[in-house]
């Protein structure tokens, strides 16, 4: 399995929505604490034998960091990245390297922490932010076209419905989740999922009312819209915070998740024992997990190790 | 809330329904009860809504926090995060709201106060420029005020000036008159007090002059002396004082110097604890331990890093790096980077690809049974793959060997034994590469009609078998004729390539449905 060495610490890898072999990278010098910032743009090569490495197809230089980045869903060649500087950049391959980038949106009073785009109607992103806001955007204006201020603590992470063009759910560390609707001036609803901070949610491709939410608390849970007092089930087994989850886009109770304790862990949420896999190659705090969503089976993880590894379900990411 | 039912018409899906009632079916799907949720739709409120009543009890609860008087003087926007964590829905916050009095109950509101105020103070502002802004083109009139408002400025000035005046004035009046009438007498006493004491002088020195100088002298002799005794004693002892403290300033030195010494050492002794420390930690990296949060990050506490249980060990470099930063120096290798666009309104690239059918999408379009539109998608897909540039996997296919990324380990199949397989698609998993995943059952694009005679060769036995179960002649000859007829328009359809009509049914090259037109006919 390749992998790829960055010169910063990782933060966020992102399949392309139409590309099989494609993945952006986004990267921060000194962790993010202060410094530049990178966003690769990877291809796998396609040998069978992969003792090729993989290639950048090129990069991008900011001068804060990029704390995540994410394809659009209607123009292949749009990458969006969210960076630290509060401003968020969107990169077009198409055109050479000094054309980019095509738009700097600077509205953000803080670090932009994570970017998302609709996939559903396919024209608009959501950036969440440490200012406490959520703004929604496309791509033809140069201004938000809505923002969303209702949490008390930095937003961490905003997710589209993958079927509900409208509806967003967010993750804040003033440890609630909120699902929104763009049509609605309010959140619609408010759920006080964990005890600690939220780092990361998601919903499920194929129950659209099915949520996981993960917490520095160490633990995942997923919860039901229509009942979310309870949550359905609680995932334990990260060490650590964990960082991000992700709901596998071809299986419908699988779940990816990464965490400070290094490990990528694989999750059914249906079953008794809910672990079902856990991949250790990651020697810092994984920060960066995605499932690709045309290859089924295939993940990509990065860290503040500076690794980017690419794998197949079942397969040891470090082996050759 | 969002009025669910009438999605506004800008909505450009390809789904034909409401994408609120699309619920009903991937609920379906899912094994979930669809009755539940048609109840749910029929309640025309969307799922992702509260639709629980409000709870008095928590109602109550609420009430008695916001009306103690703690809490009545934190900002509205904590008292409502608390209450939002403690699980309480939005109507039940804004129901405790409004039956505690006096408090300004929503966000929402205090944000259009707010932004009156803003307006406000704009408007007041711009009034402000706005007068500022005409004075010079008002010249005269304006400056014959300006200069009244200075004048009564300056009026104001003269007459504080005169007050000030007035009381130096009276007071000086009141010093003289104080002097004149109780200093003045007091100096004439006393010049006449001295007056007469010289007389008296006078007549007593005549008659003690001569012994009185002599043992003046011998007294004032001996006074030099015992002065000078004195003065050389307290200059000894001054003498004797400095180096005492001379001493004691050293010895108060060199205890210093012991304490610099001793401080230096710990330090060094702490440097190697650490050292050794920061050892062990790598080598036990998972201690689980439930202590509560330090935040201690340097960006501002708002990184999840910093809110961790304080035992997370972050990497050496990381600490580092923090305290590098909290130091005030700056890390090195940061470059100076202009990361703005050089043209802002830069156009983008085009074409831009089709999007492609995500695998969650495929099984509600299934469901929805529009097979022509995902086949037109499909389509799609397969010339987007040829056209791409990078590997067009489909076309993998046919060579036998796959893309790496897509190839799975025997170890899959044990894994997934244990979880419920969802597909039965996992032994195949690598080898077939269409777009549309395994799970759903897609009708394969049937090639045109190359030769209309064998295909109508192909299918008149078919009819003859189902002819012989009836016993009915015309029957029989029924088919055939449409079959005829029928085959005559397929070629045409194949010629055209067009659409047409055939029985007032969709037409379509698709041999399945062809036979459905056969098997309709025959039973007609």
């Amino acid at each position: 399995m390749p992998i790829f060495k960055t010169p910063f610490n990782g933060y966020a890898v992102k399949f392309s929505p139409f590309y099989e072999n494609r993945l952006a990278v986004a990267t921060a010098q000194n962790f993010g604490i202060l410094g530049n910032g990178r966003v690769h743009v990877l291809d796998l090569t396609p040998t069978p034998t992969p003792t090729a490495p993989i290639s950048e197809v090129c990069a991008f230089d900011t001068a804060d960091a990029v704390y995540d980045c994410t394809w659009s869903e209607d123009n292949d060649n749009l990458l969006v990245t969210a960076i630290g500087d509060g401003s968020v950049k969107l990169w077009d391959l198409a055109l050479p390297p000094t054309s980019n980038p095509i738009r700097s949106l600077h509205e953000h009073s803080r670090e932009v922490h994570s970017v998302d785009w609709n996939p559903v109607r396919k024209d608009s992103f959501l950036t969440s932010s440490w200012d406490d806001t959520i703004k929604l955007w496309t791509v033809d204006r140069p201004a938000s076209v809505r923002t969303f201020k209702e949490h008390a603590y930095c937003v961490y992470s905003s997710v589209w419905n993958p079927r509900h063009g409208d509806v967003f759910a967010s993750a804040s560390g003033d440890c609630t989740v909120r699902i929104w609707d763009v049509r609605d001036p309010a959140s619609t609803m408010i759920i006080p999922a964990h005890d600690f901070e939220i780092l990361s949610c998601d919903w499920n491709k194929y129950d659209d009312c099915i949520i996981a939410t993960a917490s520095v608390d160490k633990s995942i849970k997923v919860w039901d819209v229509r009942n979310f007092r309870i949550p359905i089930t609680v995932l334990n087994g990260h060490n650590y915070a964990v960082r991000r989850v992700k709901f596998s886009p071809h299986r419908e109770s699988l779940i990816v998740s990464c965490s400070y304790d290094m490990t990528v862990c694989l999750w059914d949420y249906r079953v008794e024992d809910a672990l079902v896999g856990r991949y250790d190659h990651h020697t810092e705090f994984a920060v960066g997990v995605d499932m690709s969503v045309l290859v089924e089976g295939l993940f990509a993880s990065t860290g503040w190790d500076e690794l980017v590894y690419v794998w197949q379900h079942g397969n040891d990411p470090r082996a050759p | 809330m969002g009025s669910e039912s009438t999605i506004p018409s800008t909505v450009s899906d390809a789904k034909p329904q409401n994408p609120e009632s699309e619920l009903v079916k991937p609920m379906e799907g899912n094994g979930q009860d669809p009755n539940g949720e048609t109840l749910k739709e029929t309640s025309s409120k969307s799922v992702f809504v509260n639709s629980e009543p409000i709870r008095e009890e928590q109602v109550q609860n609420a009430v008695k926090f916001l009306s103690h008087p703690k809490v009545s003087g934190s900002p509205v926007i904590y008292r409502r995060s608390f209450l939002e964590k403690k699980g309480l829905t939005k109507e039940e916050i804004d129901e405790a709201f409004r039956r505690v009095p006096d408090t300004p109950p929503t966000v929402t509101s205090a944000q259009p106060t707010m932004k009156n105020q803003d307006g406000q103070l704009n408007s007041s502002a711009n009034m402000h420029t706005q007068t500022q802004s005409p004075q010079p083109a008002a010249a005269a009139p304006t400056a014959v005020v300006s200069t009244v408002a200075t004048l009564s400025k300056y009026q104001f000035h003269w007459s504080h000036a005169f007050l000030a005046v007035g009381l130096l004035a009276a007071s000086g009046a009141g010093s003289a008159l104080f002097v004149k009438h109780a200093v003045v007498p007091r100096l004439k006493s006393w010049i006449r007090k001295v007056v007469s004491e010289e007389e008296e002088e006078e007549g007593d020195k005549k008659s003690n002059s001569k012994p009185s100088l002599n043992e003046e002298a011998a007294a004032a002799a001996k006074a030099a002396a015992a002065a000078a005794a004195d003065v050389a004693k307290v200059s000894q002892e001054m003498l004797n004082s400095k180096s005492e403290e001379k001493k004691y300033f050293e010895a108060f030195r060199s205890l210093l110097d012991v304490q610099v010494e001793e401080m230096r050492s710990m330090c060094n002794a702490i440097r190697k604890l650490e050292a050794t420390r920061d050892i062990a930690l790598s080598s036990n990296k998972q201690t689980d331990e439930h202590t509560q949060t330090l935040s201690w990050n340097v960006r501002p506490p708002s990184a999840p890093a910093s809110m961790e249980p304080s035992v997370t060990p972050h990497p050496k470099s990381y600490m580092e790096m923090t305290a590098r930063v909290h130091r005030g120096e700056k890390p090195p290798g940061i470059r100076e980077i202009n990361d703005l666009p050089p043209n802002p309104n830069q156009l983008l690239s085009n074409p831009p690809l089709a999007p492609r059918v995500k695998p969650w999408e495929v099984v509600s379009q299934a469901q929805n049974n529009s097979s022509y539109g995902l086949q037109s998608h499909t389509n799609d897909e397969g010339s987007n793959s040829k056209e791409q540039d990078s590997w067009p996997t489909s076309q993998l296919n046919g060579y036998g060997s796959e893309p790496w990324w897509q190839q799975k380990n025997m170890r899959i199949t044990e894994i997934e034994s244990e979880n419920e397989p969802q597909t039965t698609s996992n032994g195949a998993f690598g080898v077939t590469n269409q777009q549309v995943p395994q799970r759903v059952w897609v009708p394969p694009r049937a090639p045109p009609v190359a030769m209309p005679e064998a295909a109508a060769a192909i299918r008149q036995p078919k009819p003859l078998i189902p002819r012989g179960q009836t016993s009915n002649d015309q029957i029989s000859a029924g088919p055939s004729d449409d079959i005829d007829d029928e085959l005559q328009r397929v070629t045409k359809v194949s010629e055209s390539g067009g659409q047409l009509e055939i029985n007032n049914e969709s037409p379509s090259l698709e041999s399945n449905e062809i036979r459905e037109q056969e098997i309709s006919n025959e039973r007609n």
